[in-house]
């Protein structure tokens, strides 16, 4: 049953300009050398760490982030999935998946938009690997380019562009500051605290090393283990 | 103009001719959602009103979000409706309600759906798979007669969802399409996650009355027989897939909100208080009746709850399962446990066997003490008037409980008289005397007493039977449950008597505002005025903000709250009331009060349908046994405590066991409330000047043209 969809008054947008006269022509032709920029990147200084054996399974992170951004309720639009099998035992049944906000950062190094990457670190806060939703073509490289899986990176379908978790810096629809130096939708609205910022650097050599025990001697008393 | 909240459509399935048709939400707004919306669609659709079994083709079944679905609305996110009329009650099945929770609801909505109005009946079974915008009906061959599980399994394999919960995302277009579906490639969205399917297992292919929906591990939609209604028009699933978004009018006031809740009126886990009386407020810790199996285990939760009430262990059973469904074989399963741990196991295993089988555990609650005084009588077993080969010996193992789940599911042995209804059965059986001893506890509409009894605890009886089912509603019961756990553990009373009351009085607007004496069930008011005013402001506030907004039932309305300095609780508070979530979600400017007035409305249209059917005054009574007996053994605790006032008006906790009620002055109490409904006294039927005040002429004049409208007050 389809509803009827109203087609964009031009069929060639300059987005899709972009990417089919250069830009992914570009990222298609060139050596990747070319498009990567090591060594080039600073450090982020805010993180998201997660306790997958902790984690209630209720989705409010994921409408949350989504509410922050957009101001709209969605999973597929959340910049933090949370995958969960009603069939599968405890603690395999729940899998978080945050972005590492990674230190050399491939979804930035692969971005072909130039002279300004459309995904950068943000130096006036706390160089956040960020997307310019204004500067991103809609290649999707970033997309692939993401090491995890599922990709830390959305797509986000309405606006035709990629997104990606920042912190929350920038979110219209939230009261407060978001962002390293204020607050984290997810980490604020967790039932459990199942998510925690930090601005510690995780060991970039070892991928479990954002998955963290939160929760401590407390959780004991509510019959859980800690370990 | 956006309908803030909602999806925006509605979808209707003509199982008859396997169509999928489209309406849109909007004539509906004024109903809200979940029930009121339900029942708005029922009453539109269902072309023959006077059905009185769930299982004709003529009924009508409406699956129903809300707009606080698919939000984080706290404890509202995930809750979903059904209503239709049901089936295996007595002396008739009204057109009834039940709800579940889980993913189901958000996964509908983000689907691009409000509602799924379910019409006719298919001539083979089916199962219907939501994608966004597409609908498509495939045979159901290959999963009909499998459990619930199994089938969830096989559904997400066909839908082509992957194992794990570390998948990649999945385009909607590339997952697999039926046959002669031709579809443009045009990405309609992506996601992670896994399908929301809701089905019925063994019970309700047979149609049996007490079958089930179920959702996941252990959402069951247990009351009214709706497997059965799924089973008799062939529908073996509904898989959802739903890559969409809602829009939230006021986004920044939800989240802060939410916040609000969270760090105000709920218990830090860091700081655990166990002693807490409240119900947003709680710990996220399950809510079963036996010691959990280990410790390696989560809370698990619906969709946007605060706190979840189940867990996933790592012992692999009791997953999801929580309250009565682990509760209800439990004073067998004492008997032959040889350690807390086996009592656990077993308690756990007959949950996750119920859920498999989709049927509503409920039925055992007192019919299980039933069926064991028959046999110890001499009446049921092999070779006996009731023809029974139970091993009754083995009462207490997973052996017999897995035995006797069968049986009710699949219609033999003793379920062959059993799955059309426990008074039925008893009469067909020659057991009528049962209803007046109490041997066979049913005390409502033919349907188990639910452990809270009408004799003690008065707004559960009242509110059941002046409804459609055991209402299941914990507004107030938690009053029983707090301080009698406080005698009975010698914990302490957190909140004296008369400050209880006036908390609840101080919220209860319109009807019942600053009149604690509503909750005075002391023998003296207990057919009073003030009683019959806090049973409608229950149904009303629970027929909006429950049944409609779709807040769930365990965590609202928190009437009182220790976790804050002044006990006083969220519900109706000006920070993270539940008009505040509403508004916020909907961009309406509701007032708490409003609130109720849709519930007023929403009730009145049901109660327009349950005349339609055949209500009359006349057959709103209890199972004679209410009447006859007094009430001396309690299920959880050896006595009864609520708030009574005592001669000198003063407040005080009391035992209300060890007495009845009185046939003729709950007659005389059911004229108070007609009255104040505006309904006729003579038939407890509705009157075109109370519908017409409401808008709802329309209702006035389908029930003149069955000749069933109330007359007016001379």
């Amino acid at each position: 049953m389809n509803e009827d969809k109203t087609e964009p008054a031009s069929s060639i947008n300059r987005r899709q300009f972009i990417i089919a006269s250069g830009a992914l022509g570009a990222a298609v032709l060139l050596p990747g050398g070319l498009l990567a920029i090591p060594n080039s990147i600073p450090d982020s200084k805010g993180f998201l760490l997660i306790d997958l054996k902790k984690c209630q399974g209720c989705g409010t992170c994921m409408m949350s982030c989504a509410l922050a951004h957009s101001g709209e309720a969605s999973y597929s639009l959340a910049r933090i999935q949370i995958q969960q099998d009603s069939f599968t035992n405890w603690p395999d049944d729940v899998s978080m998946a945050v972005c590492h906000q990674c230190q050399d950062a491939p979804c930035v190094a692969v971005c072909p938009v130039r002279p300004v990457k459309a995904n950068k670190p943000n130096p006036s806060e706390g160089n956040v690997r960020m997307i310019d939703p204004a500067l991103c073509i809609g290649c999707k490289l970033c997309l692939v380019r993401c090491p995890f899986t599922p990709g830390r990176i959305q797509w986000n379908v309405e606006e035709q562009h990629s997104q990606k978790c920042d912190l929350c810096i920038d979110t219209p629809y939230l009261a407060e500051k978001g962002g390293p130096g204020g607050m984290q939708t997810c980490v604020r609205v967790c039932p459990v605290e199942a998510i925690s910022f930090t601005t510690e650097m995780p060991d970039q050599s070892d991928e479990d090393s954002y998955t963290v025990n939160l929760r401590g001697r407390a959780w004991a008393k509510l019959g859980m283990t800690t370990k | 103009m956006t309908l803030y909240g909602y999806a925006g459509k509605i979808l209707r399935l003509d199982m008859t001719n396997r169509k999928a048709i489209a309406i849109d939400t909007e004539p509906y707004r004024r109903w809200g959602g979940g029930h009121g919306m339900g029942s708005a669609l029922f009453w539109d659709f269902c072309k023959n009103k006077t059905i009185t079994d769930g299982r004709d083709p003529a009924n009508v079944c409406c699956v129903v979000t809300s707009p606080l679905n698919g939000t984080i609305v706290p404890s509202a996110g995930g809750r979903c409706e059904v209503v239709g009329v049901g089936v295996g009650q007595y002396p008739i099945s009204w057109y009834t309600r039940t709800n579940f929770g889980g993913r189901f609801s958000t996964m509908l909505k983000y689907a691009g759906w409000d509602a799924i109005v379910i019409e006719g009946k298919a001539d083979r079974p089916v199962w219907v798979d939501i994608r966004n915008d597409q609908v498509y009906f495939h045979n159901a061959q290959d999963i009909w007669g499998k459990d619930t599980w199994t089938a969830q399994h096989d559904i997400r394999k066909l839908t082509g969802t992957k194992k794990g919960t570390k998948t990649k995302w999945q385009d909607l277009d590339a997952l697999p399409q039926p046959e002669n579906v031709q579809r443009s490639e045009e990405e309609l969205g992506r996601t992670t996650q896994k399908p929301a399917i809701l089905c019925i297992g063994t019970a309700g292919e047979t149609q049996a009355c007490h079958a089930c929906l179920i959702h996941d591990a252990g959402n069951g939609a247990g009351q009214g027989g709706f497997g059965a209604v799924w089973g008799s028009k062939n529908l073996k699933a509904i898989s959802v897939l739903g890559t969409g978004a809602i829009e939230v009018h006021d986004p920044k006031t939800l989240i802060q909100a939410r916040v609000v809740t969270k760090e105000k009126y709920v218990s830090s886990w860091q700081e655990p208080d166990f002693q807490a009386w409240t119900r947003i407020g709680r710990l996220p810790n399950p809510i079963i009746q036996v010691a959990p199996p280990t410790s390696e285990r989560r809370p698990q939760s619906c969709q946007g709850c605060i706190n979840g009430c189940r867990s996933r262990y790592k012992v692999g059973y009791g997953n999801e399962s929580a309250c009565q469904e682990t509760s209800w074989y439990g004073p067998y399963v004492r008997r032959v446990a040889k350690s807390r741990q086996e009592d656990t196991e077993i308690n756990l295993k007959a949950a996750d066997l119920v859920q498999q089988y989709g049927l509503n555990s409920f039925v055992f609650q007192t019919g299980l003490h039933w069926l064991e005084h028959l046999h110890e009588e001499g009446v049921l077993g092999p070779g006996r008037k009731i023809p029974s080969d139970l091993p009754w010996e083995k009462l207490g193992t997973l052996d017999f409980a897995e035995k006797i789940i069968h049986a009710l599911s699949t219609r033999t042995d003793i379920g062959a008289d059993l799955a059309d209804g426990w008074i039925q059965a008893a009469l067909k059986w020659g057991r009528e005397e049962d209803l007046h001893t109490g041997a066979l506890q049913f005390s409502y509409w033919g349907v188990p007493e639910h452990g809270y009894d009408p004799r003690a605890e008065l707004e559960w009886g009242y509110g059941s039977i002046m409804g459609d089912r055991d209402m299941n509603l914990h507004c107030f019961n938690y009053i029983f449950t707090n301080v009698s756990a406080a005698f009975a553990f010698g914990k302490p009373l957190r909140i004296s008597a008369e400050e209880l009351v006036n908390l609840h009085a101080r919220k209860m607007a319109p009807y019942a505002k600053d009149r604690p004496e509503v909750l005075d069930f002391s023998d003296a008011n207990m057919y009073s005025e003030a009683v019959a005013q806090l049973v409608r402001w229950q149904q009303h506030y629970c027929r909006f903000y429950k049944n409609s907004a779709l807040f769930c039932d365990l965590k609202w309305p928190d009437f009182f709250n220790t976790n804050v300095p002044d006990l006083d609780g969220a519900t109706a508070s000006a920070d993270a009331g539940e008009q505040v979530f509403w508004n916020a979600v909907t961009g309406d400017n509701l007032s708490f009060e409003d609130g109720i007035e849709i519930g007023r409305q929403i009730w009145n249209l049901d109660n327009a349908i349950w005349t339609l059917q055949g209500r009359h005054r006349d057959i709103v009574h209890f199972s004679p046994y209410i009447y006859k007996t007094k009430f001396n053994k309690g299920e959880l605790f050896p006595f009864y405590m609520w708030t009574t006032r005592d001669e000198q008006g003063e407040w005080h906790y009391t035992d209300l066991m060890g007495r009845s009620l009185e046939k003729d002055k709950f007659d005389e109490w059911k004229t108070i409330f007609y009255q104040l409904e505006g309904w006729d006294t003579k038939t407890g039927w509705p009157t075109r000047s109370t519908l017409e005040k409401m808008d709802m002429a329309f209702v006035a004049d389908e029930l003149q043209g069955a000749g069933r409208l109330g007359e007016e007050k001379s």
